[in-house]
């Protein structure tokens, strides 16, 4: 297996949601270093048009329900020349993690997805105070209860805790001197919109969007004491002082490690986060500094990062509808992807709790499996799809025959990824590819048949242990 | 209000209030609507796949009663729809519904009785592919928009294949995915041709005559859909820009509204029976400051609730009133001609 294509692989694989064979080629030219600089900073990215979505998808021109809304997020993920960028988003999604079952407001998600795409690389500071101000995160924890009057911790908390430094690293009346702090940050009309969400009201004439809205006259603007530093403080301040400590540069630059490295974190791990780290307060807080450095690292280039993370749900859905090449218009169906995703545990826009989803091998129960193994076989499996045509083609041609089932198993886990199996894994598809008996091929090309004895080996590759695995 | 030289459009009232079931008035995504002859206005309601048990055809009039609605699921059997687009009563006072998913026009009676279909996918002369816009002219005429062959397709009533013209491209006479059309009382067509933002002016045979809304002042982002009146002057839902834009019969563009919708009947007996909503709403401004990252026609629409949303179509009735269909607001603005 080539080195340089293998690794190329694993990048795009954490950076991305993957790439088929074609994408690759394209990255190879640029080269490893260049390609993770242009993932970084990619400039206005490709994908399917708005309009022609909108157009087509009722549903997702009006973004008033879940269903449609998270479609239009797979739509981008399934479509973008830039995947870091949707790759990104939903890291920040999990961990800023907002969802839709208090906020009822689809719209207010995919507007705050949108502020994670246009913040997500650049200043912490900058995407802190965004965050802060976004509506959907201002309903999600109560701070339009947050009062001048009568605080509310609940962003304040969060914020610290969740969001930027960990437990362990401020004090309770830091929290209160925090929340204090943001009292006046709310969305406009924020009663009627508060009575609209509770009661999921969508009357009269569908939803009504949300925006940011400071209120001075519910400002507290007396002098608070916050980790160690005193004065007037508005909420930018507080948030001046957040960024540069060290446990905010050592919180993100660990969260930032599990989703992109390794979900294990070992000695190590922790000289690659101390560049991480170095990288983040170097730059001036940019997120693109500490990824770069992540990717960059000997670490993550290394065989023990490769495979060593379990993908999550929209990962893996995304990685396989990519792979497959479905999907790349309007599609009547697309709604029951987002479903996929729900069924698999990962619904998207929809995390459990503010806390986000529990990653790693816990992603992984009897039932999500099943569905997620169902459904890479089934998309992989089928010898019409563009991908799936793609593969076979490469895989079949040039042979004068494929009757070897050992070549025909390393040539198709080279050409899916490449993938890298277990010995028993190997011998198990090589097995399978016996029972089908010999591929024939006439004059270089597939006939349906072979097309069909692939496409089904392709489907039980998708059916491995290792296709979950990134 | 509007008032030029030579007209006014007065703003009359809204209709609609959303309803995803299949349970009485209230719209879903609706996305035309056409009139019966005794002051009946259809809705055709498109509904979306996951809430698709509700597609229908809703009938009311302008005192805002709920006449009756009609439907036959959701699917490509007989009567049923898929994606449904546009529709116009034919010169029997039949109705045709164009779906740009099964690629055929179904005929229903006024009275929602399924009469026939025709139409079948394929890009040969008779053969649709995602068939949008409707309208029959003074003859009987039908004109459909083939979306995806982009041209135009002539036929008589009963579906009998006459005519095309149009190829794919953005030179006179050719078409981007054209949505909506209509003909004037001279029976010139005119098509919203989507994706080339403009909308171009033909005579009945296909032969072109100008363009309308193409650049300058009044230029077009995706029109949807276009209506003439009797004074030649030029109606048309500028869907990307979230307006109605007017023009003159040469061609100039003479108005643009964002709209000024206002509580139907239906929706003010549900803010009687849901006073929270209506004490928070009265203290509400919902004429809003947008911030700049939300700064554009379509994110400044899903804010202000007067404004058209997602403007898909624009009919004129025999009274010269007009009527705006918004989707994302499931409701009908009425204005008056004069």
């Amino acid at each position: 297996m080539n080195k340089d294509v293998s690794l190329m692989a694993h990048l795009m694989r954490r950076a991305g949601f993957g790439a088929t064979r074609n994408e690759l080629e394209g990255y190879l030219e640029d080269g490893y270093e260049a390609t993770v600089d242009n993932l970084l900073d990619p400039g206005e990215s490709g994908h399917m048009p708005d309009d022609i979505i909108r157009r087509y998808h009722v549903d997702q021109s009006e973004l008033r329900q879940l269903d449609g809304a998270g479609a239009y997020w797979l739509y981008r993920m399934l479509t973008t020349s830039n995947p870091l960028e949707e790759k990104l988003a939903l890291f920040w999604h999990g961990l800023f993690a907002t969802g839709y079952a208090k906020l009822n407001q689809a719209r207010a998600l995919l507007n705050q997805i949108e502020m994670f795409r246009h913040y997500g690389f650049g200043s912490f500071r900058d995407l802190l105070v965004e965050l802060s101000r976004d509506p959907a995160m201002i309903l999600w924890l109560d701070n339009n209860e947050n009062h001048k009057e009568a605080i509310n911790e609940n962003y304040g908390r969060e914020l610290l805790e969740l969001f930027s430094m960990g437990i362990g690293n401020y004090s309770e009346d830091d929290i209160k001197e925090c929340a204090k702090a943001f009292t006046g940050w709310t969305l406009g009309n924020a009663e009627y919109m508060s009575v609209r969400a509770s009661k999921d009201s969508i009357w009269p004439y569908g939803r009504i969007a949300w925006h940011y809205e400071y209120r001075a006259d519910d400002h507290d603007g007396g002098e608070k004491k916050f980790l160690g530093k005193v004065g007037n403080f508005n909420g930018e301040d507080i948030v001046d002082i957040i960024v540069t400590q060290e446990a905010t540069a050592r919180f993100l630059s660990t969260r930032l490690f599990q989703y992109f490295a390794s979900d294990e974190v070992d000695s190590d791990g922790e000289l690659v986060i101390s560049g991480m780290m170095e990288a983040y307060f170097q730059s001036g807080y940019k997120v693109s500094a500490v990824l770069r450095s992540l990717f960059n690292s000997d670490y993550f280039k290394s065989d023990k990062c490769m495979y060593s993370r379990v993908k999550g749900p929209v990962e893996s859905v995304v990685g396989t509808v990519r792979l497959a090449g479905t999907y790349q218009e309007p599609t009547l169906d697309v709604h029951s992807l987002w479903a996929q995703t729900m069924f698999m545990g990962q619904g998207l826009l929809a995390p459990p709790t503010v806390e986000g989803w529990h990653e790693g091998v816990e992603w992984i129960d009897s039932g999500s499996l099943v569905e997620r193994i169902n459904f890479a076989a089934k998309e992989l499996s089928d010898p019409t799809k563009d991908g799936v045509k793609d593969i076979i083609r490469r895989v079949t041609s040039n042979q004068k025959d494929l009757s070897d089932p050992e070549k025909l198993v390393d040539s198709c886990l080279d050409y899916m990824g490449p993938i890298q199996v277990q010995p028993d894994t190997r011998e198990g598809l090589i097995e399978f590819a016996e029972s089908q008996g010999a591929v024939q091929i006439q004059n270089g090309q597939p006939d349906e048949n072979a097309s069909i004895q692939v496409a089904r080996l392709i489907g039980m590759i998708a059916s491995t242990r290792e296709y979950q695995l990134a | 209000m509007v008032n030029t030289n030579t007209l006014s459009i007065r703003y009359l009232k809204t209709i609609g209030i959303v309803n995803n079931g299949f349970n009485g008035r209230g719209f879903a995504n609706p996305y035309d609507v056409a009139f019966g002859p005794d002051g009946e206005i259809f809705v055709l309601n498109r509904c979306d796949p996951a809430r698709r048990s509700a597609i229908r055809v809703g009938v009311c009039n302008l005192a805002e009663e709920y006449l009756y609605e009609f439907g036959y699921g959701f699917g490509d059997g007989d009567g049923q729809m898929t994606l449904p687009v546009a529709m116009a009563f034919d010169a029997e006072g039949r109705l045709l519904i164009t779906d740009e998913h099964t690629s055929r026009v179904n005929i229903y009676s006024n009275k929602g009785d399924v009469v026939s279909k025709w139409g079948v996918k394929g890009d040969s002369e008779g053969e649709f592919n995602g068939p949008a816009g409707i309208a029959v002219d003074s003859a009987g005429l039908v004109y459909v928009c083939d979306q995806r062959n982009h041209r135009i397709q002539k036929y008589t009533s009963e579906g009998k294949f006459l005519s095309q013209w149009g190829v794919r491209g953005s030179e006179p006479g050719e078409f981007n995915l054209p949505w909506g059309i209509g003909v004037d009382i001279s029976d010139n067509v005119y098509v919203a041709d989507w994706r080339n933002d403009r909308v171009q002016k033909f005579d009945s045979s296909g032969q072109y005559l100008e363009t309308i809304g193409g650049s300058g002042e009044g230029s077009l982002n995706r029109p949807s859909g276009v209506s003439v009146d009797r004074n030649g002057n030029i109606y048309v839902t500028d869907w990307g820009n979230e307006r109605l834009q007017v023009f003159d019969s040469n061609g100039k563009a003479i108005s643009s509204m964002r709209g000024e919708a206002t509580l139907s009947d239906w929706a003010k007996d549900f803010f009687e029976s849901n006073q929270d909503e209506m004490e928070t709403r009265e203290i509400s401004n919902l004429n809003p400051d947008i911030p700049d990252h939300l700064n554009t026609p379509y994110h400044i629409s899903s804010q202000t609730e007067s404004y058209f949303w997602g403007p898909v179509s624009v009919r004129i009735d025999s009274n010269n009133r007009l009527y705006v269909v918004e989707s994302n607001r499931h409701r009908i603005q009425i204005y008056e001609i004069e």
